[in-house]
C-alpha cells in the first residue's frame, strides 16, 4: 500500500508547520472578502458608504453579533435546515445505496482475489460519492432558494446573526449528512461481514494421511467461489484448532475437531486493522557509505514512479529503518523481553536484471542493529536473518527472540543475544534490510517496512474510516454554504464541485505548474493535441508563439495552484484503501484531519458572516 | 429640554434623507426608487404609507427593516441604524406575500420563529398556543402550510410577526388576500394593537383600510414624499364651510345665511368638509409633475417665511 510521506510526520511537527498555512489561508479569506465587499458596496453605492458599511461590519462582528451568538436561535435555524432536508427526501439516498448494495453480485466480481478489500473499497467508495454529492446538492441550494422564495426576510428581520444562519445550514445539513452516514456505515458493515462469511467442509476423500507424523493435507469443499488447501494434526487434542486452510482469496479457515470430524471455522484474516510501527528509512550505497558520507543512497531502476528506491544484491546497499520508542511491552514479550518474537511485514519490489528461474524468490537479509554508532560494529550487528521476496507480495518475518544471534569476535561463535537489552537503545533500532542474489534488486519505501504492533479492532477502524468521509461531508457543505451565500444555487454547486475536484487533484495541479508533468499547460497541451506533437518533445510553433503560449499557462497554473492550495487536499481523507487493506488508522491521521476541518470551519464561518451580513437581502 | 428628550423618545422610526438609487452590476443608476425621505413614526400611532406601484413604499419598508442599505441618508429603528440587528428583537414584521416555510406546520412556524428570539420553551409554547387561538387557526394547526388558504397563511404569517409581542409593528399589505370578515378583524386588531400600546407602520393599496385605521398617513409617488400627516387634516376642505342644522323653518332657511343664530336655530354644526382618501391619492397622482413634493413644500414654505421675517426686519429697520 502507498503511504504519503507527510502521513508520518507527528501531529505536533505537523501543526507547528501547518498554522503558517492556516494564517495565511484565513488571511486570504479575509482581504479577499474585504476587497470584494468594499468593491462591490462601492459600485451600488459609494466608496465613502462601502468604507462605513465594511469598517461598521467589522466592528459590529467583533463587538456584537459573535459576543451575543444565541444556541437557541442556532438550534432553531438547525431544526429548519433538518426538517426542509428530511421534507425534500434526501433520504432518498439511503434508499438508494441500499438498492445499490441488493444488486452489488450483478457487478462485483465475486471471484476477487481480495473479495474482502473489493466489498470494502465499493461500500465505502460508493458512501462517499453518494454523500457528497448529496452535501454539495442541498448546501448550495438551500439559501439561494430561501433568497429566491423570500422566506429569508422573516428569518433577517428576526434578532438572527448572520453567523447564526450560516452555522444553522451547516449543522443542520451535516446533522442530516450524519445521519445518513451511520444508516449507511451500518448497512456497509453487515453487507461487508455477511458478504464474506461463509463456510467449507472438508472433501473427506482428499485428505492424505502421513502415518509417521500424523499431519493430513487436504482441500476443501468449493464455496464462495474457492477452496482452500488445508493441513491437519491428528495428534493434537483438546478444543482448540487442529489444523488450518492455507490462505486463498486473502483468508483462512482454523480447522477444528468435531468427533471423528473435522470442521472448518469462520474466514479469518480478511478483515484486520494491522497496527504498523513505521520507522525512518535510508540508505547505504554500494560500498556501505552514509549519504552524508557521499553516498548515492537508494538506486533508481528507470522506473518513472519515484517512489519507492531500490538497493543492488550482492553488495552493500543497504536499506536502514530506525524504529523509536521500542519497547518489550509493545510485544507482549515480558518486561525483559526474553519470550515471544518481533514481527516484521515487509512488503517490497523485486526488480530482476537476469534471465534465469524468473519465478523463483529473491534472496534478502535481515540485520537488527544497534544504532550506537560509537560501539564496535561486532556489538552492534546482530548475525543475518535470511528472508525471500517475490513480486508484489506482502509477507511477514516473525524473529524469534530465543533465534537473535550475534556473532563472538574472539570465537567466531554465534551467541544468544537479548533484543531488547543488546541491541534496543533507548527504545531505538535499526533494522538493515539487504539484497543477497547479485544483480537482483529489491524496491522500498518507507511503508514498506513495518514492526507490528498488535492487532487493532477492525470494527475501530472501519469507524474511523467512516469518521475520514464525515469529514469530507463537512467541508463540502461547509463550501455550499459559503458559495450559496453570494452565488444562486446551481452556480454555487458548480463552485463547490470546482473545490473538491481542485483539491483531490492540488498534487497533480502541482506538477503541472512545476514543470514535473510533461506536456505544459493546457493551452499547450490543446496545442500538442491538435498538431499530434509528443508530450516530451520541445513544442515546435516558432520562438515567439511558444513564449506567448507558455506565459500565458504560467498565469493560468499559477491562479490555478493557488486556488487549489487554499482547497482542502480530499485525497487525504480517503481512508478507504487502509481499511481495504487492513491497515490501523492512526490517531495521528485523524487528529490532522480534525484540525484540518476545524480551521476550515471557523474560516468559511467568518467569511459566511461577512458575506450574509454585507449582502442587500432584498436587492 | 426635557420635552425634546421625551419627543425624542417617542419616535420609534426616523429617516434623514434616506435615498434609494438602485443600479445595474456596474454600478450605473437604474431606478431612483427613494429620494430624500424624511420621515418620523411615533410611538403609539398607526401610520401609514400609501403610494401607487413602484411609488418607493416597499423599498422604504425594507430600507427601515435592513433588508436594503440606502444609497444616502439614514434610517433609524429605536434610535439604532437600520442594519443594526438587534433592533429586530422589538420589531414584528408581516411582509407582502406570506414567506413562510410551507414545509412546517402552523406550531413548528411560530416555535422556529419563537426560537429566533431566543424565546424560552415554556414562553413559547405558551406564546404559540395564544397566537393560535388568536388567529382563529387550532382546527388546522397541524397542518402542513403548504395545505393552507392563502387567507389562512395570512394569519399565520400575522401570528408570527407577533410572535415576539413587538412594540413596532410594521405590515406590508395586511388585509391582501383576507376576505371581508377577515379584514375587519384586521383592522379590528391593528386598533387594539395601537390601543395597547404598539406602533404599527403599514403600507397598504386599500384606501379604504388606511383611511379606517391610520392616524397619519405619506403618501409616496414615485419615490417622493407628496403628502404627509393626520389623516383627518389631510382630507379636510379649508376652502368650503359645511353648516348642518336641525329643525329651521322655510323662512329661516331662506335666510340662513344672514341669520342663523336669529332663528334661534339649533347649530348642529360648522366646518370644512372633507374629501376621501381615494379621491386625495388620485388628484396627488394625477397632478404629480405640478404638485412639489413635501420635501420641497416644506422648504418652498420655509423660504417663503423666511422671506417675510426678513421684510419684515428689513420693515422695521426703516421705521
Amino acid at each position: 500500500m502507498v503511504i504519503d510521506p507527510s502521513e508520518f510526520i507527528p501531529f505536533g511537527e505537523w501543526l507547528a508547520n501547518a498554522v503558517g498555512g492556516f494564517v495565511v489561508l484565513a488571511l486570504v479569506m479575509f482581504v479577499a472578502w474585504t476587497v470584494i465587499a468594499f468593491a462591490f458596496t462601492a459600485i451600488r453605492n459609494t466608496p465613502k458608504q462601502a468604507v462605513s458599511i465594511v469598517g461598521g461590519g467589522l466592528k459590529r462582528a467583533i463587538i456584537e453579533d459573535f459576543p451575543r451568538s444565541s444556541l437557541r436561535r442556532i438550534i432553531g435555524m438547525t431544526r429548519l435546515a433538518v426538517q426542509e432536508a428530511i421534507r425534500n427526501k434526501v433520504l432518498i439516498i439511503f434508499a438508494l445505496f441500499v438498492v445499490l448494495l441488493l444488486f452489488a453480485g450483478w457487478f462485483l466480481d465475486v471471484q476477487n482475489d481480495h473479495p474482502a478489500r473489493l466489498y470494502l473499497g465499493f461500500v465505502i467508495s460508493t458512501s462517499t460519492y453518494l454523500l457528497l454529492a448529496l452535501a454539495m446538492f442541498v448546501s448550495a441550494f438551500s439559501l439561494p432558494n430561501d433568497i429566491k422564495n423570500k422566506t429569508i426576510y422573516t428569518i433577517t428581520t428576526k434578532p438572527v446573526r448572520a453567523h447564526e444562519i450560516f452555522l444553522g445550514r451547516v449543522l443542520g445539513f451535516g446533522l442530516v449528512g450524519t445521519i445518513l452516514l451511520i444508516l449507511m456505515a451500518a448497512v456497509s458493515y453487515a453487507f461487508v461481514v455477511r458478504g464474506l462469511d461463509h463456510k467449507h467442509t472438508i472433501e473427506t476423500a482428499s485428505i492424505e494421511w502421513d502415518e509417521e507424523t500424523g499431519l493430513g493435507t487436504g482441500y476443501t469443499s468449493v464455496d464462495s467461489h474457492h477452496r482452500h488447501d488445508f493441513l491437519i494434526n491428528r495428534n493434537l487434542t483438546g478444543d482448540g484448532a487442529v489444523g488450518i486452510a492455507e490462505v486463498a482469496q486473502g483468508h483462512s479457515h482454523a480447522i477444528f475437531r468435531e468427533g471423528d470430524n473435522y470442521v472448518l471455522g469462520p474466514p479469518t484474516g480478511d478483515l484486520l486493522a494491522r497496527v504498523p510501527v513505521y520507522g525512518n528509512l535510508r540508505f547505504l550505497d554500494r560500498y556501505g557509505r552514509e549519504s552524508e558520507d557521499g553516498g548515492d543512497g537508494g538506486l533508481s531502476v528507470g522506473k518513472e514512479w519515484t517512489y519507492r528506491e531500490y538497493i543492488e544484491g550482492n553488495t552493500l546497499n543497504t536499506a536502514i529503518w530506525t524504529f523509536d520508542n521500542l519497547s518489550a511491552e509493545m510485544f507482549n514479550s515480558g518486561a525483559g523481553g526474553e519470550e515471544g518474537t518481533l514481527p516484521l511485514e515487509l512488503n517490497l519490489r523485486v526488480f530482476r536484471t537476469t534471465k534465469g528461474d524468473i519465478e523463483g524468490k529473491v534472496r534478502g537479509e535481515i540485520l537488527l542493529v544497534n544504532p550506537e554508532k560509537t560501539l564496535p560494529p561486532a556489538e552492534r550487528y546482530s548475525a543475518p536473518i535470511p528472508f525471500e521476496a517475490e513480486e508484489f507480495q506482502t509477507f511477514q518475518v516473525d524473529i524469534d527472540y530465543s533465534e537473535i544471534r550475534r556473532q563472538n569476535p574472539s570465537t567466531a561463535e554465534l551467541e544468544k543475544i537479548n533484543l531488547f537489552r543488546d541491541l534496543v537503545v533507548n527504545g531505538k533500532l535499526e533494522v538493515h534490510v539487504r539484497c543477497r542474489d547479485h544483480a537482483q534488486f529489491f524496491g522500498m519505501a518507507q511503508a514498506d517496512l513495518y514492526i507490528r504492533a498488535p492487532e487493532g479492532s477492525f470494527e475501530m477502524n472501519f469507524i474511523k474510516c467512516y469518521l475520514g468521509i464525515w469529514m469530507q461531508l463537512v467541508l463540502v457543505t461547509l463550501f455550499g454554504v459559503f458559495f450559496s451565500t453570494f452565488l444562486n444555487g446551481i452556480v454555487a454547486m458548480v463552485a463547490t464541485l470546482s473545490i473538491v475536484v481542485m483539491g483531490i487533484s492540488s498534487g497533480f495541479i502541482g506538477e503541472v505548474q512545476s514543470g514535473d508533468a510533461p506536456g505544459g499547460g493546457p493551452i499547450e497541451s490543446l496545442i500538442r493535441n491538435i498538431t499530434q506533437q509528443g508530450a516530451t518533445v520541445d513544442l515546435d510553433m516558432g520562438e515567439t508563439a511558444t513564449s506567448v503560449i507558455q506565459a500565458m499557462d504560467k498565469f493560468y497554473l499559477n491562479t490555478m495552484e493557488s486556488v487549489a492550495n487554499l482547497a482542502p487536499d480530499f485525497p487525504k481523507f480517503n481512508m478507504a484503501s487502509k481499511v481495504a487493506y487492513g491497515y490501523d488508522i492512526q490517531l495521528d491521521l485523524i487528529l490532522k484531519q480534525i484540525t484540518t476541518t476545524l480551521v476550515y470551519f471557523f474560516v468559511l464561518l467568518f467569511a459566511g458572516y461577512f458575506v450574509i451580513s454585507s449582502r442587500e437581502i432584498a436587492a | 429640554m426635557s420635552k425634546s428628550v421625551d419627543d425624542k423618545k417617542d419616535v420609534i422610526i426616523e429617516t434623514r434623507n434616506l435615498s434609494k438609487v438602485y443600479k445595474d452590476f456596474w454600478g450605473r443608476p437604474k431606478v431612483n426608487a427613494l429620494e430624500s425621505l424624511d420621515l418620523e413614526v411615533r410611538r403609539g400611532e398607526i401610520f401609514g404609507l400609501l403610494g401607487p406601484n413602484g411609488s418607493g413604499k416597499s423599498t422604504t419598508i425594507k430600507l427601515i427593516l435592513g433588508l436594503l442599505f440606502p444609497t444616502s441618508g439614514q434610517a433609524l429603528v429605536f434610535d439604532k441604524d437600520a442594519s443594526d440587528v438587534s433592533k429586530n428583537e422589538r420589531i414584528g414584521y408581516l411582509p407582502e406575500e406570506s414567506y413562510l416555510y410551507k414545509f412546517l406546520n402552523a406550531e413548528e412556524t411560530l416555535d422556529f420563529y419563537g426560537r429566533l428570539f431566543n424565546m424560552s420553551a415554556g414562553r413559547r409554547k405558551q406564546r404559540v398556543r395564544d397566537l393560535i387561538k388568536l388567529i382563529d387557526i387550532e382546527w388546522a394547526k397541524r397542518r402542513q402550510l403548504k395545505e393552507y388558504s392563502k387567507g389562512m397563511t395570512r394569519r399565520i404569517g400575522l401570528a408570527q410577526a407577533l410572535i415576539n409581542d413587538p412594540e413596532l409593528i410594521v405590515l406590508d399589505e395586511p388585509t391582501t388576500g383576507l376576505d371581508p370578515i377577515g379584514t375587519r378583524e384586521m383592522k379590528d386588531l391593528i386598533v387594539r394593537l395601537r390601543d395597547q400600546g404598539k406602533t404599527i407602520l403599514m403600507c397598504s393599496h386599500l384606501l379604504a383600510d388606511v383611511q379606517d385605521v391610520c392616524d397619519r398617513i405619506a403618501i409616496l409617488h414615485q419615490g417622493e414624499l407628496k403628502e404627509m400627516g393626520a389623516v383627518e387634516n389631510l382630507l379636510s376642505v379649508r376652502d368650503i364651510t359645511q353648516i348642518q342644522a336641525k329643525g329651521l323653518s322655510d323662512d329661516a332657511q331662506q335666510q340662513i345665511r344672514k341669520i342663523i343664530e336669529g332663528d334661534q336655530a339649533d347649530l348642529v354644526s360648522m366646518e370644512n368638509p372633507t374629501t376621501t382618501l381615494e379621491d386625495l391619492f388620485l388628484s396627488i397622482v394625477r397632478d404629480s409633475k405640478a404638485r412639489p413634493g413635501y420635501n420641497r413644500k416644506r422648504e418652498r414654505d420655509q423660504d417663503g417665511s423666511s422671506e417675510a421675517e426678513t421684510a419684515s426686519a428689513e420693515a422695521s429697520d426703516k421705521s
